[in-house]
C-alpha cells in the first residue's frame, strides 16, 4: 500500500527487495521453519508408527522429567559441550599465536591447519575408530611404549576412555576452525599497540593478557557462540566412533532423539530434540550478552 | 634477548608439533591403507606395501563406492551452487535497496543457522516420505542449500558492500534493469567472494551426515559420509585395509579443493563468522 508521502521510487525498491529475497525466503520457511514449527506441533502428540496419531499434551515432556536416560544423555551432552570448547579454545589461541609469528613454511602450516576442518567428520571417526583399536590400534601401541600404561586402554569400551576418545577426536577436528577465526581477529590488532608495550618492558606473557586478549574478546566470543552451538548438535562424531556406548554413557541428546525417530516414535523423538533446541537458544543469548556487541556496534 | 630465543623455542615447536597434531590421523590412514596387514602393529605382522585395498575398494561393484561419490558431489556442487545464486540476490537487495526488513534478513538466517539440525530433520523425514522423496537426490539438495544460505548470505554481503553503490546509479540512469545490474556488474566483480561461498557451502554439504543418514536408504542417493559410515563389511572382521582405502577416496575430492584454494576458503570462514 504506498503511502502519499513516500516517493513512488521507494516503493519500487521495496517491491523489488522482496523478490529478490523470495527464494531465500520461500526455502527457509520450508526447510528450517515449518519443519521446527512442525516439530514442536509433533511433540504434543502420541506419534508413534502402527499407531493412530492422538493428541497428548505435555505428556512426552512429563516422560521426559522422569527419563532416567534423558538425564544421562543431557549430563553426558553438557559435560562434553565444557570440555571439548573450553580445550578447543586453548589449543586454538595457542595455534592461532605460533601462526600469528613471522615464518618460513607458514603458508604450508595454514594449509595443514585446515585438514582436519575439511575432511568430512563420518571419515575422520572411521580413523579415529582404528587408532582407538585396543589390539592394534595406534594409541595403545604408542602408550605401551613409550610405558605411560601398563594395561592397553579400553579406549572405546569403557565410559571414561569413550568420553575421552570422542573429546580428542572432536578437539581435533575443530581446533582448525577456532584457529582460523582468532588468527584473524589477531591481524586485525595494531601493531603499533605491540611496539609500545615493548618500549614499555613488558613480556610476551604480558602483553598476550593485557593488549591481545581485551582487544580479541569479541572474535573469541563469536567463535566460542559458532563451537558452543555446534557442540550441543553433536551427532556425526558419535554416532559413528561409538554409536552412543558403552551401555549408553556417550549419548548425545540428538542421538538420543535419533533414536527415537528411527524406532518410529516421533512424538517423543520431537520432545527430545526441542530440549536441544532450547538449550542451544539459551547458550546463545547468553553468548551474545556476554560480548556485549551493541557497545562494539557503537 | 631471553624474548628472541622464547620465539625461537616457539617457533620450532610450531613447525614440529602442530603439523602432527593436525596430520596423525591422516597420515594413519594412508599408512594402513596402504598396508596388506592392518594390525601390523602387532608383532611378528609385516607391514607390507600394497595397492590392493585401493583397487579393491574401486572396483568391488557391490560396495557402490562410486555411487555414494557420484551422488555426494552431485548434490554437494548443486547445493553450493544454488545457495550462491539464491544468496546473491538477497546480499543485492540488503546491500542496494531501501526496505524494511533489511536487517531482519541477515539477522534472521543467522538465527535460523543456530537451530539444531535434529529438530528440524525428523519432520523433514515426514516430509519428504509424504512427497515419495526418500532417497531422491532433491531429498538433500533442498535442505543443504536452504543450511547454506547464512553462510552465503553472510559472505555475499560482505563482498557487495565493498563494490561502490555509484555503479549501479550510473547503470540504472543507462536504463539497465535491477538484474542486468546484479548478474553484469555486481557478480563479476564480487566473483572471489561467490567462489569463496561456492567453495564452502560445497564442504558443508560434502561433509553432512544426519540428513544424508535420515533421508537416504541406499547406493542411489546416499552420500560418501553416510556410506562410511555403515561399512562392515562382508564376514564380521571389519576389513580395516578397505574402510581406510575408502576414507582416502572420500577425502580426495575436499582436499584437492582445500590443496588449491585455501586463501579463499579461509578468508570465506573469517568472512562468515567474525563479520558475521
Amino acid at each position: 500500500m504506498a503511502a502519499p508521502d513516500q516517493p513512488p521510487e521507494k516503493n519500487e525498491e521495496a517491491r523489488s527487495a522482496w523478490l529478490f529475497n523470495l527464494p531465500l525466503v520461500l526455502l527457509t520457511a520450508a526447510f528450517i521453519l515449518i519443519p521446527v514449527g512442525g516439530t514442536l506441533v509433533t511433540s504434543l502428540f502420541r506419534d508413534v508408527t502402527y499407531l493412530p496419531d492422538a493428541f497428548v499434551g505435555l505428556q512426552n515432556y512429563l516422560r521426559l522429567a522422569a527419563d532416567l536416560h534423558f538425564w544421562q544423555s543431557m549430563r553426558f551432552t553438557l559435560l562434553f559441550v565444557a570440555v571439548s570448547v573450553t580445550l578447543e579454545l586453548i589449543f586454538g589461541l595457542v595455534f592461532a599465536l605460533l601462526l600469528n609469528e613471522a615464518m618460513p613454511g607458514r603458508g604450508l602450516l595454514r594449509v595443514i591447519v585446515l585438514v582436519p576442518w575439511i575432511i568430512p567428520i563420518a571419515v575422520s571417526a572411521r580413523i579415529w575408530e582404528l587408532i582407538y583399536n585396543y589390539e592394534f590400534g595406534l594409541f595403545n601401541f604408542l602408550l605401551q611404549h613409550l610405558d605411560l600404561t601398563q594395561q592397553p586402554v579400553n579406549w572405546l569400551g569403557s565410559s571414561a576412555g569413550a568420553f575421552a576418545a570422542i573429546v580428542i577426536s572432536d578437539v581435533w577436528k575443530t581446533t582448525p576452525f577456532m584457529t582460523i577465526i582468532l588468527l584473524a581477529g589477531f591481524s586485525t590488532i595494531p601493531q603499533d599497540l605491540y611496539r609500545q608495550a615493548m618500549v614499555d618492558g613488558t613480556h610476551f606473557l604480558q602483553r598476550f593478557i593485557h593488549v591481545t586478549l581485551p582487544l580479541i574478546r569479541p572474535v573469541i566470543v563469536v567463535a566460542l557462540l559458532f563451537r558452543t552451538i555446534d557442540a550441543v548438535r553433536i551427532f556425526d562424531l558419535i554416532y559413528v566412533l561409538t554409536g552412543g556406548g558403552p551401555g549408553g554413557a556417550t549419548t548425545s541428546l540428538s542421538l538420543y532423539s535419533f533414536q527415537y525417530y528411527v524406532s518410529g516414535d516421533f512424538g517423543y523423538g520431537s520432545c527430545i530434540s526441542l530440549i536441544v533446541f532450547l538449550i542451544a537458544g539459551l547458550l546463545a543469548v547468553s553468548y551474545i550478552r556476554l560480548g556485549k556487541f551493541s557497545e562494539v556496534l557503537r | 634477548m631471553n624474548e628472541t630465543r622464547l620465539q625461537w623455542i616457539l617457533k620450532a615447536l610450531a613447525a614440529l608439533v602442530l603439523p602432527a597434531f593436525c596430520l596423525l590421523p591422516f597420515g594413519w590412514m594412508l599408512l594402513v591403507c596402504f598396508s596388506r596387514q592392518p594390525d601390523f602393529l602387532l608383532p611378528q605382522v609385516d607391514f607390507a606395501p600394497t595397492l590392493q585395498n585401493l583397487v579393491d575398494v574401486l572396483t568391488d561393484p557391490s560396495l557402490h563406492l562410486m555411487a555414494y561419490l557420484r551422488n555426494s558431489l552431485l548434490v554437494s556442487a548443486v547445493s553450493a551452487a544454488a545457495a550462491t545464486f539464491f544468496a546473491g540476490l538477497s546480499a543485492y537487495s540488503v546491500t542496494r535497496l531501501r526496505f524494511p526488513g533489511r536487517i531482519l534478513i541477515p539477522l534472521g538466517v543467522l538465527a535460523f543457522s543456530m537451530f539444531p539440525q535434529i529438530s528440524i530433520v525428523g519432520y523433514l523425514f515426514k516430509l519428504m516420505a509424504s512427497l515419495d522423496w526418500i532417497n531422491h537426490h532433491a531429498a538433500l539438495i533442498l535442505p543443504y542449500t536452504t543450511l547454506g544460505l547464512p553462510l552465503a548470505l553472510w559472505i555475499m554481503i560482505s563482498h557487495f558492500a565493498q563494490i561502490p553503490v555509484d555503479l549501479d546509479k550510473a547503470a540504472l540512469v543507462d536504463g539497465a534493469s535491477r538484474l542486468q545490474i546484479l548478474f553484469r556488474i555486481i557478480f563479476p566483480l564480487a566473483a572471489p567472494g561467490a567462489l569463496s561461498t561456492v567453495l564452502l557451502v560445497f564442504i558443508y554439504s560434502f561433509n553432512e551426515f544426519l540428513f544424508a543418514l535420515m533421508l537416504t536408504t541406499d547406493y542411489t542417493a546416499r552420500t560418501i559420509p553416510v556410506g562410511i559410515a555403515m561399512f562392515e563389511g562382508l564376514h564380521g572382521q571389519l576389513p580395516w585395509g578397505h574402510v581406510m582405502a575408502i576414507a582416502v577416496v572420500a577425502i580426495l575430492p575436499v582436499l584437492l579443493i582445500a590443496a588449491v584454494f585455501q586463501r579463499r576458503i579461509i578468508q570465506g570462514l573469517v568472512q562468515g563468522a567474525v563479520k558475521g
